[in-house]
């Protein structure tokens, strides 16, 4: 080979390395935890100029022929591990765009924005990083000690970028194939479910952004230390969409996908166009590239949103494979069940071992019975004197615009009871269980749980707290299996973090075995066994109400908000669930329940509260109020 | 005084043009909930056409007509051919985004391709010069912001008096009820994007001749302050788009005055931050 061909080769190499963690950043953030992010490019710029500037000597140094900030002289690595944090760092203050409660396409537009205004920022003002001519003459690492043009250093280079990307790939497995990955793929799926059930997406997406930010910041921090020289026109808005072209045609969520895609569009494309040879006026060639970016993104969001490697499901029992022979034939038998195309093919005999082989594992996890609800918590701030009232509101109100949802509610829901809450449509039912669940903030008015005053406190912290809602609209995590749907609702497992997750899987294996356990129980009792390994969005809608319902006991609560948890649901199945949920009250969880089927209030509930116009208008048993003549004429007939 | 005034005339330049494309954008946005991010390179698209009719000897009334035409054909052609397939198939908003930024690389790159990757100087004869003080406006610039007044004024009969408005506020405010009421809602769409399309034409076109000189990627930045304007009225309030478009075009051309020229389009940026921040509905929208 020719020094030329093995040059080439290695610049292959190191744009393939430099892009392979760009892409695996981006494929986390969009792919993974949902958040998109137009300005991607922004934070790869960013860690190529800190690396570049942490490099260089004083700008004086070149007689003044170009300007910038900084210009430390540090020696390797330092600039390396400078880029990966001023990626990060520059993603911090975006946490405000993309943490709060903003359409995820408003968030996208901010930051792609944001991306053209630093663009021509950078570009106009001269003195932060040379301007529009941008910085060049930055140095190789060590180049004080070997010759960057030896094709010794030029494979060490490449060998390092390839060596980083793998590095990088084995991080994001980790962090996505533990419990803290199943809640960002769970605050992608339903973002308000995730912070019902107590994640904290504002953390999560920080923690997101900022991991992107350093993966982004790392690759521009390899790119500019080989080519030594970064502008403005390197990293334009269009060039994130190369990335998330790559990301899209490779498979969003899938880290094989996120290399393939790299591989594929920013370094094949691009090599594959360079033998084209030029022709028309120059330019034509850039600009029918640019044209074919954009024509292979819409193609493939068409023809293949999934990609050419889509994120695959995750099994059961994966993560405990390793030591238990049982839980690795659980394993098996869960793939041919995930191959079984529904619930008609589920034979009885199927059916019986797997229930089998979870009561096994629960034994051999948890010596003693997994307890559904155990012991409620909260109980902490329950003083003597306030007995037994678990929930209370006082004068809550809600005004939409210029429209009054719920106008002074004044109710008290204690402890054991299965409370229903019914009333005509408009009365504001759903509005007061999102103003009790924190979704929504009351206009006025106060809400106490447990003797504390929760008003004010966030939805994710009242679901720590015990007090956890379920949706009115079906509400699953569609591409999360029936068993992680569950597994993601549990509270304080060790791997629920960023830095649990870090820890590999011993650290939280236990944890997670626990809740397995416990998820496979409530399966069992729910008898959706054979389902586990099913994608929720698969179900039935009966099964996703009951999916729902086993999400939200996974989460321990010592309070349920169900929101018309029977709606849609064939009548011999809710009462299945009318008999569950007052069995579970008889075991200590207090429940309260909006209902439309008046069979099933009469058959369970006590009391009942009814709500018209926004107000409480009477409570007591069913047979009272259906002898109440405002209520049989708000309600009952009407 | 001078100074101010003076900026105050290129910032009512700039007002006008920016509300045709505003109102455009956000009634877009209105009828189909897609942030059709294409939008400016459909404008400078248009705009070619324009000036080539132009520079061939056709009059500038009718190239602003034509561009008029092409916008509103490549609209409903886009909506139609691309946005409506994928929100058939029940894809997110944010794929729709995702989509309309492929369609700028194909429509703003396919237009480079064609005209070349430098500037073309779109300059008419100044003509007389109304001037008051310090403040100084060319013919050109008061048929500018004649032209749109007179296009905001249609708008608001259109969406005031009309059958045809009420239908499409009808369908922006609730598209199956107003499908269940009788409202031919397909056809509603399609004529909105005709309507918006047209005035993308238009403000592609005038934002060529208010800049003198324009090129394949211009719109890239004209779109941060489509996007400010629209964000802050209130993103699918055409009066919204309106009066954003006034505060953004005042804003952006008087700092410029005071601050320095190359960083205007920052006042605009850092207005749809706070506004995407603090009060994304915009200052005309309800809070849901």
């Amino acid at each position: 080979m020719t020094a030329a061909q093995l040059f080439y080769i290695i610049n292959i190499l190191i744009y393939a390395g430099v892009d392979i963690i760009a892409c695996l950043g981006l494929s986390q953030q969009f792919g993974v935890a949902g958040v998109t992010n137009f300005g991607y490019i922004i934070f790869q710029a960013a860690g190529a100029y800190a690396a570049a500037i942490l490099s260089m000597p004083r700008d004086g140094a070149f007689g003044g022929f170009q300007s910038y900030i900084g210009g430390l002289n540090l020696p390797f690595p330092l600039p390396w591990i400078g880029g990966a944090l001023a990626g990060a760092v520059v993603a911090l203050p975006f946490t405000f765009l993309v943490g709060r409660r903003l359409r995820g396409d408003f968030a996208a537009v901010g930051l792609l924005v944001t991306a053209v205004m630093f663009n021509l920022l950078v570009t106009d003002y001269r003195p932060l990083f040379n301007g529009s001519a941008g910085l060049s003459l930055v140095p190789a690492p060590l180049q004080s000690t070997f010759n960057p043009q030896g094709q010794g250093y030029q494979w060490a280079y490449a060998a390092g970028a390839v060596v980083l990307a793998a590095g990088a790939f084995w991080l994001l497995r980790r962090l996505t194939e533990s419990p803290y990955g199943r809640s960002l793929r769970a605050m992608r799926e339903n973002d308000i479910v995730a912070d019902s059930l107590g994640k904290n997406l504002t953390s999560l997406r920080m923690g997101v952004l900022m991991l992107g930010g350093a993966f982004a910041g790392l690759s521009g921090a390899v790119l500019v230390g080989f080519i030594n020289l970064w502008a403005p026109s390197a990293w334009g808005y269009a060039e994130t969409i190369v990335l998330f072209g790559a990301v899209i045609i490779g498979g969003a969520g899938s880290h094989r996908g996120a290399v393939l895609g790299a591989i594929l569009v920013p370094v094949g494309f691009e090599e594959a166009t360079r033998f084209i040879p030029q022709f028309g006026p120059p330019g034509l060639v850039d600009d029918l590239q640019w044209v074919a970016i954009g024509l292979l993104v819409v193609i493939f969001l068409w023809l293949r949103p999934q990609g050419v490697l889509p994120e695959r499901r995750r099994l059961a029992g994966a993560a405990f494979a390793s030591g238990n022979p049982e839980s690795q034939a659980q394993f098996d038998r869960n793939e041919r069940a995930v191959t079984s195309p529904g619930p008609a093919s589920a034979s009885p005999s199927e059916l019986a071992p797997s229930i089998a082989s979870a009561a096994t594992i629960d034994d051999t996890v948890n010596s003693s019975p997994t307890p559904i609800v155990p012991v409620p918590r909260g109980t902490e701030f329950v003083t003597p004197v306030t007995s037994d009232v678990v929930l209370r509101a006082d004068g809550v109100r809600r005004e939409f615009g210029g429209v009054t949802a719920v106008a002074g509610v004044t109710l008290e829901v204690h402890r054991g009871t299965l409370t229903g809450l019914i009333g005509p449509n408009g009365a504001g039912k759903s509005t007061l269980l999102a103003m009790l669940a924190g979704t929504l903030p009351p206009s006025a008015g106060v809400i106490i749980y447990h003797g504390r005053d929760v008003t004010a406190m966030p939805a994710y912290q009242r679901a720590r707290l015990g007090l956890v809602r379920t949706f009115q609209l079906a509400s699953e995590f569609k591409r999360l299996t029936v068993l992680e749907n569950l597994l993601a609702a549990v509270p304080g497992n060790r791997g629920d973090s960023m830095r649990g997750a870090l820890r590999g899987p011993r650290y939280w294996r236990q944890d997670e075995a626990a809740a397995v356990a416990r998820a496979r129980a409530l399966l069992d009792r729910f008898g959706l066994a054979v389902h586990e390994n099913t994608y929720a969005g698969d179900l039935s809608g009966g099964q996703r109400r009951l999916v729902e319902i086993m999400r939200a006991l996974m989460t321990e609560p010592a309070m349920l908000l169900l929101d018309e948890p029977m709606a849609g649901v064939h009548p011999a199945l809710a009462r299945r669930i009318g008999e569950l949920l007052t069995g579970l009250c008889a075991e200590g969880l207090t429940i309260l329940m909006v209902e439309h089927e008046l069979a099933i209030m009469d058959e369970f509930c006590d009391p009942v509260i009814v709500m018209a116009e926004g107000t409480v208008l009477a409570e007591g048993t069913m047979r009272a109020l259906r002898g109440r003549p405002e209520v049989v004429e708000a309600y009952l007939v009407g | 005084m001078t100074l101010f005034l003076a900026s105050l005339g290129f910032g009512l330049v700039t007002a006008s043009v920016l509300a045709i494309a505003a109102v455009g954008f956000t009634m877009q946005f209105a009828v189909t909930g897609v942030l059709n991010l294409a939008y400016g390179a459909v404008m400078i698209g248009s705009a070619f056409v324009a000036y080539s009719l132009n520079q061939a000897g056709v009059s500038v009334w009718i190239a602003l007509l034509a561009a008029a035409a092409v916008g509103a054909i490549g609209s409903v052609a886009l909506n139609r051919g691309i946005y409506t397939p994928f929100q058939k198939r029940g894809s997110a908003p944010i794929t729709l985004v995702i989509v309309s930024l492929g369609m700028t690389l194909i429509i703003e790159f396919g237009v480079q391709a064609i005209v070349g990757g430098t500037n073309v100087s779109y300059t008419m004869s100044t003509g007389p010069t109304l001037s008051a003080g310090g403040l100084q406006l060319t013919a050109v610039q008061l048929a500018i912001i004649g032209l749109s007044i007179v296009l905001m004024a249609a708008v608001h009969v259109l969406l005031t008096f009309s059958k045809l408005g009420k239908a499409m506020r009808a369908t922006a405010a609730n598209p199956w009820l107003a499908r269940a009421s009788g409202i031919r809602t397909g056809r509603v769409v399609t004529v909105t994007w005709a309507l918006t399309g047209a005035l993308c034409g238009i403000a592609g076109t005038v934002l060529g001749i208010n800049d003198g000189s324009f090129g394949a990627t211009s719109a890239d930045l004209f779109l941060v302050l489509i996007l400010a304007a629209v964000f802050l009225g209130g993103p699918g309030q055409a009066y919204g788009a309106m009066v954003g478009a006034a505060v953004i075009g005042l804003a952006t051309e008087i700092s410029a005055a005071y601050i320095t020229p190359s960083y205007k389009d920052v006042v605009a940026f850092v207005i749809l931050l706070a506004m995407l921040a603090v009060r994304p509905q915009g200052i005309l929208g309800v809070a849901t």
